[in-house]
């Protein structure tokens, strides 16, 4: 069906000649059929330099090495130029440089088996996770773009279930993105098991997975810079979420991937003002799920003052509000997490604690987090990174520093979205303890009633 | 301005010390707190830290040559977790810009302690090594003094240094030929100092051709 033999390893990817991985002979001989094209890495216009792997403009993303060298004379014929200019920002992804292009794949395209019964998945959707399975059906048939706009706990992985079966049953390629390496090793062995049938590769930083035209590809946001013109259908999860929102080279890099037509799905719990307006300008269609699969209401965040309470947690003391929400937990045994603001306040109030803690640098976080679901630790402190993807089922949270500002609306609805998972415990506690009301604080909250209110109105129309 | 190794920009804080100091800064405080200095005691020849004042290494040249060739070494940096990721970052992702953050550091210890009449000689590379790459990172490395560097060594062979045993490395080979007469002082740049044997090696070359003094400077001393 193939019609040569590299096009399934290199149709719609873009690399090094080092990723390529070709003898010298095979790699020149597709570059002389026209099969591989080069493209130069680095793009110069009168104004920028861009890159064409991660497309940063910044002038500090671009390094310079010269080439008139002792012992490049001694090696290398007379260099024409002075340096060559390469990119610092993706150099973790092996260098790319005015002198390292980039390769893509122009031979014949290598088409996807369809796969009759891509799933032996036999679950039951909710009458909400239908509707946005519907939804994401449609939008895969007519290639277009929608936002499912999900609370924490909604189901979303099922829901995508109906949307991937039509793809596979099409041939179509897919890819799901998300932010964090995390999600992708929740969310990969998942996927695996429903959909056996279904050749996927799991790609994030570390991972020594390929993919060679999979159906489906579940990958970091960061993956996406290796493709060009690849997926049929592009699902992006959390789209909100750092880095994806912070890094505008990120949104350029999911445009590229994709096919020209295609369709684009978009994952939140709490968009972001631009898609917010985007919404509600009808221009990109939005499906609102308010509801928990469990049908249980959010927990609503308690809000605790606690005066001068960044002075305790620089000195290192702990207010007697919060050691009393601590002993409430462990007297009713009841598991917690506590969201701290900082490395250094994790560090202090564990040792005070003599609870373990976890941050983005902890080398060891796997483990720490798989201890922790095991229930064989009780409690465990974190920074921001286990606001989102990855879950517990059934905890109480509390945000010890609410009011700094590392913990944005997003942050705190995400955090609030923690609790209460479970169908056979649907109430966990969450309790926000702060100095300063922030605004982030209110609209948290407001978040909370707004959708367990719109939960409701549903309800009572379904039944 | 940002920082060579973490790319952060780099905020210009005005006291009364950097008000006067015009010197371009190259590293953020955060990444300049994580290099360690190499600090005494070190062994006064090599600058191994060690109680010692010769140390077992040093001791082992001077019997296996007779006379040691290399006269000292000078090292800035020990080679801690921070230093060897950001080793690995310009010499195996090959972030050569990173050679910068080190120039104020190189230029003082050059100044403190070789001569000015002195030549530089930067390690060659062996040649696959160098392909990879695109730079020798011991000529990066002897770029940022203002010195003539010397150009007459060139390496045979390709031997793979940490494949081997201590002992093999001392006893191996030299892999370095002189293609033109040495100068008469020499200071030796590389990036990490270790056994040494590499700067002895071509310290033997460059004395067995006339140089009268030989060094070196390295970045790091591990
Ligand atoms: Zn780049
Ligand atoms: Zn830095
Ligand atoms: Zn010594």
């Amino acid at each position: 069906m193939n019609a040569n033999p590299w096009s399934p390893r290199f149709s719609g990817k873009r690399l090094l000649k080092n990723e390529l991985n070709l003898s010298e002979s095979v790699f020149q001989g597709l570059l002389t059929k026209g099969y591989l094209i080069e493209i130069p890495s680095i793009k110069e216009t009168l104004f920028y330099l861009e890159c064409q792997r991660c497309h940063t403009r910044k002038p500090s993303h671009f390094g310079k090495i010269p080439t008139k060298t002792i012992q490049s004379f001694s090696y290398q014929n007379r260099p024409a130029t002075n340096s060559i200019t390469y990119c610092r920002n993706c150099i973790q992804m092996g260098r790319v440089s005015t002198n390292e292009p980039l390769y893509e794949w122009n031979g014949p395209i290598a088409n996807l088996p369809k796969v009759k019964q891509p799933s032996i998945w036999r679950g039951e959707l909710t009458a909400l996770q239908s509707k946005a399975a519907d939804a994401m059906v449609e939008a895969i048939r007519n290639q277009s773009k929608i936002l499912i706009h999900a609370v924490c706990g909604a189901g979303k992985t099922e829901m995508l279930y109906r949307g991937l079966w039509i793809a596979f049953r099409n041939g179509f390629r897919v890819c799901i993105a998300t932010p964090r390496a995390d999600v992708v090793r929740e969310l990969a062995p998942r996927l695996r098991r429903d959909f056996p049938s279904i050749e996927m590769a799991a790609l994030y930083g570390g991972t020594q997975e390929t993919d060679i035209n999979a159906h489906l590809v579940v990958a970091t946001t960061h993956q996406l810079l290796r493709y060009s013109k690849s997926f049929d259908v592009m699902i992006v999860d959390e789209v909100d979420a750092f880095p994806y929102h912070h890094d505008k080279s990120l949104p350029k890099a999911v445009a590229r991937s994709v096919k020209e037509s295609h369709a684009l799905i978009y994952l939140t719990a709490t968009p972001r003002l631009d898609l917010k307006i985007a919404s509600r300008l009808k221009q990109l269609q939005t499906i609102s799920i308010p509801l928990r699969y469990h049908g249980h209401p959010l927990p609503l965040p308690k809000l605790s003052q606690v005066f001068k309470l960044h002075q305790h947690l620089q000195q290192g003391t702990l207010p007697k509000k919060i050691t009393h929400w601590i002993d409430q937990r462990k007297a009713a045994q009841r598991r917690f997490l506590l969201f701290v603001p900082t490395i250094e306040t994790a560090q202090s109030l564990s040792k005070k604690l003599d609870i373990p803690y976890v941050h983005s640098e902890s080398s060891n976080r796997e483990e720490l987090i798989h201890h922790f679901r095991n229930q064989q630790y009780e409690a465990l402190i974190t920074t921001t990174i286990l606001e989102r993807g990855v879950t517990f089922p059934s905890i109480d949270v509390a945000v010890i520093g609410a009011d700094h500002d590392v913990f944005d609306e997003a942050a705190l609805v995400q955090i609030a979205g923690r609790a209460g998972r479970s169908a056979d415990d649907p109430d966990g506690d969450v309790t926000f303890f702060y100095n300063v009301k922030t605004k982030a604080i209110v609209k948290a909250r407001q978040y909370t009633e707004l959708k367990n209110l719109e939960g409701k109105k549903f309800k009572k129309e379904f039944n | 301005m940002h920082c060579k190794i973490c790319l952060q920009s780099i905020e210009k804080d005005t006291t009364w010390s950097t008000l006067f100091d015009f010197r371009e800064r190259t590293l953020c405080s955060s990444c300049d707190e994580q290099l360690e200095k190499n600090q005494g005691p070190t062994c006064k020849k090599c600058m191994k830290r060690t109680e010692e004042k010769l140390c077992s290494d040093c001791m082992f040249w001077e019997q296996h040559f007779q006379e040691d060739p290399l006269d000292r070494n000078v090292s800035i940096y020990t080679y801690n977790e921070f230093m060897k990721e950001t080793m690995a970052r310009f010499k195996y992702r090959g972030d050569y810009e990173i050679v910068h953050a080190w120039k104020d550091p190189f230029q003082r210890a050059f100044n403190k302690y070789f001569p000015k009449e002195s030549q530089l000689l930067p390690i060659p590379l062996a040649e696959s090594r160098f392909s990879e790459r695109g730079f020798n990172q011991a000529e990066a490395l002897a770029r940022l003094l203002e010195q003539p560097l010397f150009a007459g060594m060139i390496r045979t062979g390709q031997e793979k240094q940490s494949k081997k045993s201590k002992w093999e490395r001392l006893t191996a080979d030299n892999p370095f030929k002189l293609t033109e007469t040495s100068p008469e002082t020499i200071v030796i740049i590389d990036d990490i100092f270790t056994t040494g044997s590499t700067v002895r090696f071509a310290a033997q070359v460059l004395k067995d051709a006339g140089a009268k003094s030989v060094s070196s400077l390295t970045l790091i001393r591990s």
